[in-house]
């Protein structure tokens, strides 16, 4: 089999009027830690929600494992492999952090299930645990999950990202209004995490990417502007001109 | 945010609480047949309110499902003959089925869309039960939905006594309320639950949140159509007005008042209504304006309804 | 079938333009308030209803039915406005569902403040005497005042259109719906659109009740009933689109009047079933934005 996991064909996006995404043919190698990286307005998370299945392109093709995925409603991609968190925090706040993890399991155990207690599902109480621990956020598990430092939340929708058991993790600004601690502990988590899966990031301080790392793309006003390692990258000209006058975090 | 130590505990017994308060309910009223009502109200708001407490979709076409319910017990027995306890089948399944087909137009559809989708689509059962005269009576309503006595295997009970009609049908609102305790503690409930704390991360998580919507609404048909049989069983009648919006509009009203979002905010909720109702009523032919202030109020002030609120406090 | 000449559909098709023109009245209403507050207005039935009564009350002091048309949708329209100022208003952040329900509320408040002023029965409202009988219009006689509440209608829809695209108020208004931050920077008091938008809404909720008001006299339960008849029209037509209310308007009152003629035990449920075919087809409506929906 190939080591493409992930291609997009010609994708591009219009709202209304207002063209977002220009036609973009990337591919994503399995097991690699790919960023995609621009400035504000670059069509990141656009293109991030394409991928990851939030509304379906305007022209092209997205194909995930050989298959034809373009137009799949949301609610199938975690039955596909492919898991996603949000650029922000989009967890179950009033529910306990365990049960957070819990029901995204449940998702693909049993769904429709009314008559039986939920504690005859024991394995997805014991799976959360574990992913719970996975995250370092044991000690958390009974709290509401709104109540969690910012930081904290973020941790947990990786975790509940993880419950499908994707193949493919696409995290969307996961540092976002994180502290500097925070950002460490959230970046060695995805290392960690990157060495099982095919991590897709999106991320715009780029100093925080270039490290971690196998590919990056870089956008820029809606179009795929350049893409290679993060040494090809560093020495291109173009992106250096784009970036010129960005402050670099 | 509830005390979660109480708040559990009392769960935990609920359904033996609420089964404790339902005996010594009828010596609290100042006629049995309030008591009656209360019950299949408070039924008919538990049924709502599954929708509308647990997943936030205002439905105002919930007449359709209370009333079909209703029309299907007599229909039933007086139709096809059967027993009463048949018709109490049937209308489960009359509830269910309408809201089957009820949803699967409005479940399409959003927020304020699904509230006038449905309110629209219960006028249209209740148009089409108007001219269907031969089947429903009309404008007269279905009349002989008689049940005089029950045969239990060893005894009689007199469903026309107050008291003990009161008991069968606290018999049936317990064994709902035991039914829909079970369903909110399943891994269905808990996705009901997700799906209403925030329905993009449930979807992300690899839930159907269109298809939750619609199951929710059909089993919350199924409750309503119990409330009407009882309703019908009650009245010997079903009235041409058990479909119409003013009922759908009541049932908005109680659940809003009770609190939606609660176990007992429904019954509360048909409670404070009707004991207004019947004690303003006294007074002056206009209770309707105190309920609508209360209502008014309510929505103003105390969103989380009486019962709701009541909640809260000790909740601190 | 006999008897059913072109003459006599192109006769009932007027009579449908003549219902529809109620409905485009009430949809207009309606589309307004929630394109521009995104409000649900729960009582636009019971408006319609008061905008009858206060044409019958009107009346009674002995004001002509021409300056009825003014005063009566002024009246009730006035009243709406303080419906939104120390009600409505409250609710605007809370979510759709709040000002929905509180304008539920406040329609059970207005139906019963009616019945204990003018009784629980009906009231008879006659037609005023230079609209009565009949004029000929070429394929045949058709009721004077139902042209007349056609070109009134007409009238409005002008109305609006060139208030709401030729003033600069009406500007304020459109931008106020799309963006009210930028509204609110320009220094423009968003309150008070909110207010006139309101009031406007319900004034025309009021002259649609009053114009029905010959043709079907005044109750106070006449607004429950159209009230599920405008969601109806508003489905169809798109929620917010001032276009789609009123092509749906007078779709939905063609399509009542149509089958009338043909089969009329199910006109009522007519509209319905074409609300339904409507959301299997095109869920937001002719002209609705897409987004509204799921």
């Amino acid at each position: 089999m190939s080591d493409v996991i992930l291609s997009a064909q010609s994708v591009g996006r219009t709202f209304g009027a207002f063209r977002a995404l220009y036609g973009i043919s990337v591919d994503f190698q399995r097991g690699k830690l790919t960023s995609i990286i621009g400035p504000n307005g670059a069509g990141k998370s656009t293109f991030f929600n394409l991928l990851s299945g939030a509304f379906p392109p305007s022209e092209g093709r997205i194909v995930f494992e050989g298959r034809d995925i373009t137009g799949t409603p949301q609610h199938k991609f975690a039955a596909l492999g492919i898991a996603k968190s949000f650029q922000i925090t989009n967890v179950f706040p009033q529910l306990p952090v365990h049960e957070n993890v819990r029901v995204a399991l449940q998702a693909l155990a049993s769904r429709y299930q009314i008559w039986k207690p939920r504690s005859s599902l024991p394995e997805l109480a014991d799976k959360a645990d574990a992913l719970l621990e996975t995250v370092g956020l044991t000690d958390r598990r009974l709290r509401a999950a709104g109540t969690m430092a910012h930081g904290e939340q973020r941790a947990l929708e990786i975790a509940m990202a993880l419950a499908a058991n994707p193949r493919l993790l696409l995290l969307d600004e996961p540092t976002a209004g994180m502290s500097p601690e925070e950002t460490k502990a959230m970046m060695d988590l995805i290392l960690k995490l990157a060495s099982e899966r095919t991590v897709v990031l999106v991320e715009h301080k780029m100093k925080l990417v270039m490290g971690i790392s196998d590919r990056l793309l870089v956008l820029h006003h809606g179009e795929l502007l350049a893409e290679g390692t993060p040494d090809e990258i560093r020495h291109n000209d173009t992106v250096k001109r784009v970036y010129l006058g960005q402050r670099e975090h | 945010m509830l005390n979660p130590h109480l708040v559990a505990r009392c769960k935990q017994h609920r359904v033996i609480l609420a089964i404790a308060f339902l005996v010594i309910f009828p010596l609290l009223m100042p006629f049995k047949a309030i008591a009656v009502n209360i019950l299949i109200y408070g039924l008919f708001a538990l049924g709502f309110n599954m929708l509308f407490g647990t997943l936030g979709l205002l439905s105002f076409g919930h007449a359709a499902l209370f009333g079909g319910g209703a029309y299907a017990c007599g229909l039933v027995m007086l139709k096809l003959g059967l027993p009463w306890y048949v018709g109490i089948i049937g209308s489960v399944l009359a509830g269910m089925l309408i809201a089957a087909t009820i949803g699967a137009f409005a479940i399409r559809t959003r927020g304020i869309y699904f509230a006038m989708v449905t309110l629209a689509l219960a006028q249209c059962l209740y148009f089409l039960a108007d001219q269907a005269t031969d089947l429903t009576g009309g404008e007269n309503g279905l009349r002989g939905v008689d049940l005089n006595t029950i045969q239990l295997p060893g005894f009689t009970l007199n469903f026309v006594d107050p008291l003990t009609r009161y008991y069968v049908v606290a018999f049936f609102v317990a064994v709902a309320l035991f039914v829909l305790s079970r369903i909110l503690a399943s891994p269905f409930g808990a996705v009901l639950e997700a799906v209403r704390e925030n329905e993009a991360r449930a979807r992300a998580c690899g839930y159907n949140v269109r298809m939750v919507r619609y199951l929710a609404f059909i089993l919350s048909g199924g409750f309503c159509g119990l409330a009407g049989a009882l309703q019908a069983l009650h009245l010997s009648i079903v009235p041409l007005e058990t479909l119409a919006i003013s009922n759908s509009g009541l049932v908005v009203m109680m659940s809003l008042l009770g609190g939606m979002g609660t176990f007992f905010g429904p019954f509360v909720g048909a409670g404070v209504f009707l004991l207004l109702e019947n004690l303003v009523s006294l007074w002056t032919v206009h209770w309707q304006i105190f309920v609508g202030a209360a209502f008014v109020a309510c929505v103003l002030f105390f969103p989380r309804g009486i019962w709701g609120t009541i909640l809260m406090g000790r909740g601190r | 079938m006999d008897g059913i000449t072109p003459d006599l559909l192109a006769l009932q098709l007027f009579t449908g333009l003549a219902l529809g023109a109620i409905y485009v009245l009430l949809a207009l209403g309606m589309s307004l308030l929630f394109g521009m507050l995104t409000v649900v207005n729960f009582a636009h039935g019971a408006f319609y209803m008061l905008g009858a009564y206060a044409g019958v009350f009107l009346l009674s002091i002995g004001v002509n039915f021409w300056f009825c048309l003014l005063f009566a949708p002024l009246l009730v329209g006035s009243l709406g406005l303080l419906c939104e100022r120390f009600l409505i208003r409250h609710l605007y952040g809370r979510g759709i569902d709040y000002p929905l329900l509180l304008t539920f509320g406040l329609s059970y408040i207005m139906i019963e403040m009616v019945r204990i002023l003018f009784g629980t029965q009906g009231l008879p409202f006659d037609t005023p005497d230079a609209l009565q009988g009949a004029s000929d219009i070429i394929i045949g006689y058709f009721p004077t005042y139902r042209l007349f509440v056609i070109a009134v209608a007409i009238v409005v829809i002008v109305a609006l259109w060139l208030f709401l695209e030729r003033t600069p108020y009406g500007l304020i208004i459109r931008a106020g719906a799309r963006d009210p931050q930028i509204v609110r920077i320009l220094g423009i008091d968003v309150a008070r659109v909110w207010l006139v938008v309101f009031g406007i809404g319900t004034g025309l909720a009021a002259l649609a009740g009053l114009l029905a008001a010959p043709l079907q006299g005044a109750s106070p339960e006449m607004g429950s009933s159209i009230l599920a008849e405008a969601f109806v029209v508003t489905v169809v037509g798109g929620m917010g689109s001032l276009v789609g209310a009123v092509v749906a308007g007078l779709l939905v009152g063609v399509v009542v009047a149509m089958t009338s003629l043909f089969a009329p035990e199910f006109a009522q449920v007519a509209i319905f079933a074409l609300m339904a075919i409507v959301l299997l087809i095109r869920p937001q409506g002719f002209f609705g934005r897409a987004g509204l929906m799921s």
